[in-house]
């Protein structure tokens, strides 16, 4: 390194592109990305209406909208809520179907110079298999990652709660397509360790979570919900501490790699979720309210894991000292 | 081909296409494009932010690049910088732009009412306080050439109207348009209230030659009743007093801005005295640029069916006759 202060691990410098005295890639499985930040699902659109805010080139992978196999409608409003520190969603997957995402958002999508993770929901094993069997044929796609957590919609949700339900799915799902796999698991549920090892015994590239914890808000004066869902998914800072535990959990549990989500809108959290066991992150919420956010990440990552004593993102993977 | 393979498309064909600016009254004419393609995020100081009427705030703020690209009826969000609480950014109107001593904009007007979390914030902000925004966001008025623009505003619903009534009566140029070859010849505002402390910027608006018509909840000003019957009374009048040598094809059109219920009434009488008519809805948002889905209004599609588009990048502004109300 440049600065002579690379004694940490046994990084090998010449795995470092010559320019820069920090390497941003990261391999997770089959699935290989340029840096480590990656923008959530439902929480970016379909990209290009990010595109003025953002370089969205610069993004080390995106995740457009959770795509199902029929166009759905979603909820009724009011979808969203700001909570303390936080927000309710009761969006409902409101999407207009993969034969539409296809025609009018892949395009757009696969010309970005940056890795293309497609989400997808189905009700059923079937469904999922026959959306991984469209998606494979398109050479844009770089990986798929399996929405078994949506709140907000009854049917799917059992594949992220029962263990046995998610790791056939996972397997069933691995052999349907090539693609690399993500299996998004949800913090509703009373054992990470034992949902993160379904996933893993299923045979998936790398595990992400959290998404949304099951919440609610109240008009106590009306004595109604103020969701029209009446229950929706909290995300946010609110519920950063949540899914760093879920990432500690996870990463103690098995060895899949892992992509941290939840509550992250800062420099300082990402490092929090790679300490504790993330080798990539996703911004979701903060995409909302600092829609430049991911840049100002992008910026300051190499420093901060040049702090860390790093030359690459996996020498601070999972280092975190409990004792 | 790109370093991962990828074949880069010519983004020609990805652009929308941008509807015929033909009838007023069968398309929704979009001012801007659909996304927010414009739309940048700044860190901007507060210049001013003295009160109006009641509970009613001017918040002024310099931000060059923003106020020459702003159309009127597009809106940005607003978000306390160095503060995550309230967390998420909260829509306003352009009010008006402010020029600067070449006459170039220099600065946003945002005019706003105190009624939660973030407008309770910003009320308590002194100059020099800094906010962060992004915009140019959604589609503006439509810029069809009319005879008589009636605009009907219900309560805080009036802020989208200054600017809109100053680029109809030819007195100002928004973004980068050139300046409007046939102003129209009248511009009527018709403004309800609550009750006369709410009443803002009435003067502003008869300087800037637009016709202001009240009415008002408790009878204190204007008429005692609801704007519909003031809007009902306009409708009756003949569009101009005197018509212009050439007048455009669209001799009358309304455009209304305020709570769901007025919006519907207006809709409706529209409809009834088949005078085309835009609303400007104020869906509550999250992030005002179309990633969140959360602003969602139902939207009448081709085949008559309805379905829930966001309200950010597809409007704010749409044709009435689109809107399938609840
Ligand atoms: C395009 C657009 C332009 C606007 N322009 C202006 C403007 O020029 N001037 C202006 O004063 N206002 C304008 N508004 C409205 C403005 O955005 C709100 O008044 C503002 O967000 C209130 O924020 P707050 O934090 O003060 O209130 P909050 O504390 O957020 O809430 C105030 C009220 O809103 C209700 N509310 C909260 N969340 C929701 C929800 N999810 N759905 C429905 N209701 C909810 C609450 O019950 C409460 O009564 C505009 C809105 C839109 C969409
Ligand atoms: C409005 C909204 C919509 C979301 N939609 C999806 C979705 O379609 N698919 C999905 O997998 N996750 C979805 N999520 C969950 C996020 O991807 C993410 O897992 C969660 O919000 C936690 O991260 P955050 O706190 O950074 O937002 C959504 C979240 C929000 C707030
Ligand atoms: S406010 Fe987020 S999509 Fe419209």
């Amino acid at each position: 390194m440049a600065d002579g202060n690379s004694n940490h691990g046994n990084s090998n410098q010449a795995d470092l592109p010559c320019s820069s005295p920090v390497d941003l890639s990261v391999t997770l499985g089959r699935l290989q990305l340029k840096n480590p930040v990656l923008v959530a699902s439902g929480t970016f659109g379909y990209a290009r209406e990010m595109e003025s805010l953002v370089d969205l080139s610069r993004l080390g992978g995106i995740l457009p909208k959770t795509i199902t196999a029929e166009p759905r409608a979603g909820n009724a409003p009011w979808r969203t809520v700001e909570t303390a520190s936080g927000m309710l969603n009761a969006i409902g997957l409101d999407n207009d179907g993969i034969e539409a995402f296809l025609a009018n958002h892949l395009p757009y999508l696969a010309s970005l110079d940056s890795s293309l993770i497609v989400s997808i929901a189905g009700r059923t094993q079937q469904e999922f298999v026959s959306l991984l069997a469209q998606l494979s044929e398109q050479e844009a796609i770089d990986g798929v990652e399996l929405n078994i957590s949506c709140p907000n919609v009854s049917g799917g949700v059992d594949f992220g709660t029962d263990p046995a339900l998610c790791e056939r799915l996972v397997t069933v799902c691995r052999q349907a397509c090539c693609l690399p796999i993500i299996a998004k698991l949800t913090p509703n549920v009373t054992s990470i360790p034992q949902m993160a090892k379904a996933a893993e015994a299923g045979g998936c590239d790398v595990i992400s979570l959290i998404n949304t914890c099951q919440g609610m808000a109240i008009d106590w004066r009306r004595r109604r919900p103020l969701l029209g869902n009446v229950m929706g998914g909290l995300s946010g800072p609110a519920i950063k501490p949540i899914a760093l535990r879920a990432v500690y959990q996870a990463a103690q549990a098995t060895r899949t790699p892992i992509i941290g989500i939840g509550g992250i809108a800062t420099l300082d959290d990402v490092m929090e979720f790679f300490v504790a066991g993330a080798s990539a992150v996703q911004l979701g919420t903060v995409n909302f309210y600092n829609p430049a956010g991911s840049m100002t990440i992008l910026d300051g990552l190499p420093a901060a894991l040049a702090e860390a004593g790093a030359s690459r993102v996996a020498d601070v993977v999972g280092t975190l000292e409990t004792r | 081909m790109l370093a991962n393979g990828k074949i880069r498309l010519t983004v020609a064909y990805l652009v929308k296409p941008n509807f015929p600016m033909t009838n007023f009254s069968t398309h929704n004419p979009l001012a801007a494009a659909h996304y927010a393609d414009a739309a940048r995020q700044y860190a901007v100081t507060v210049q001013e932010n003295v009160p109006l009427a009641r509970d009613t705030y001017r918040l002024r703020l310099h931000c060059p690049d923003l106020a020459c690209q702003i159309l009127p009826g597009q809106f940005l969000m607003v978000r306390l910088a160095g503060s995550d609480d309230p967390m998420l950014g909260r829509p306003f109107a352009l009010y008006d732009t402010v020029l600067g001593p070449t006459g170039r904009p220099v600065g946003i007007d945002v005019v706003y009412l105190v009624i939660g979390k973030m407008t309770g914030r910003l009320a308590q902000c002194e100059p020099g306080s800094r906010l962060t925004l992004w915009g140019p966001l959604g589609n503006g008025f439509s810029t069809e050439p009319v005879e008589h623009l009636v605009m009907v505003a219900g309560g805080i619903g009036q802020t989208p109207f200054l600017a809109l009534g100053r680029q109809f009566t030819g007195q100002r140029v928004y973004g980068q348009r050139r300046r409007s070859e046939s102003p129209a010849a009248r511009v009527t505002l018709c403004y309800g209230v609550r009750s006369e402390s709410y009443l803002a910027g009435v003067s502003e608006f008869q300087q800037a030659g637009i016709e202001v018509r009240i009415s008002s909840d408790d009878g204190s000003v204007g008429r005692h009743g609801l704007v519909t019957e003031v809007l009902e009374e306009v409708l009756a009048e003949p569009p101009a007093a005197t018509q212009s040598s050439s007048p455009p094809p669209t001799l009358r059109a309304i455009a209304c801005c305020g709570p769901e219920p007025m919006l519907q009434s207006v809709a409706r009488m529209a409809h009834q005295h088949q005078v085309p008519c835009q609303v400007s809805l104020e869906t509550p948002m999250a992030c005002g640029i179309g990633i969140c889905f959360s602003c969602v209004v139902r939207v009448v599609q081709p085949d008559g069916s309805w379905d829930y588009k966001r309200t950010c990048v597809d409007g704010p502004v749409f044709d009435a006759e689109k809107i399938a109300w609840e």
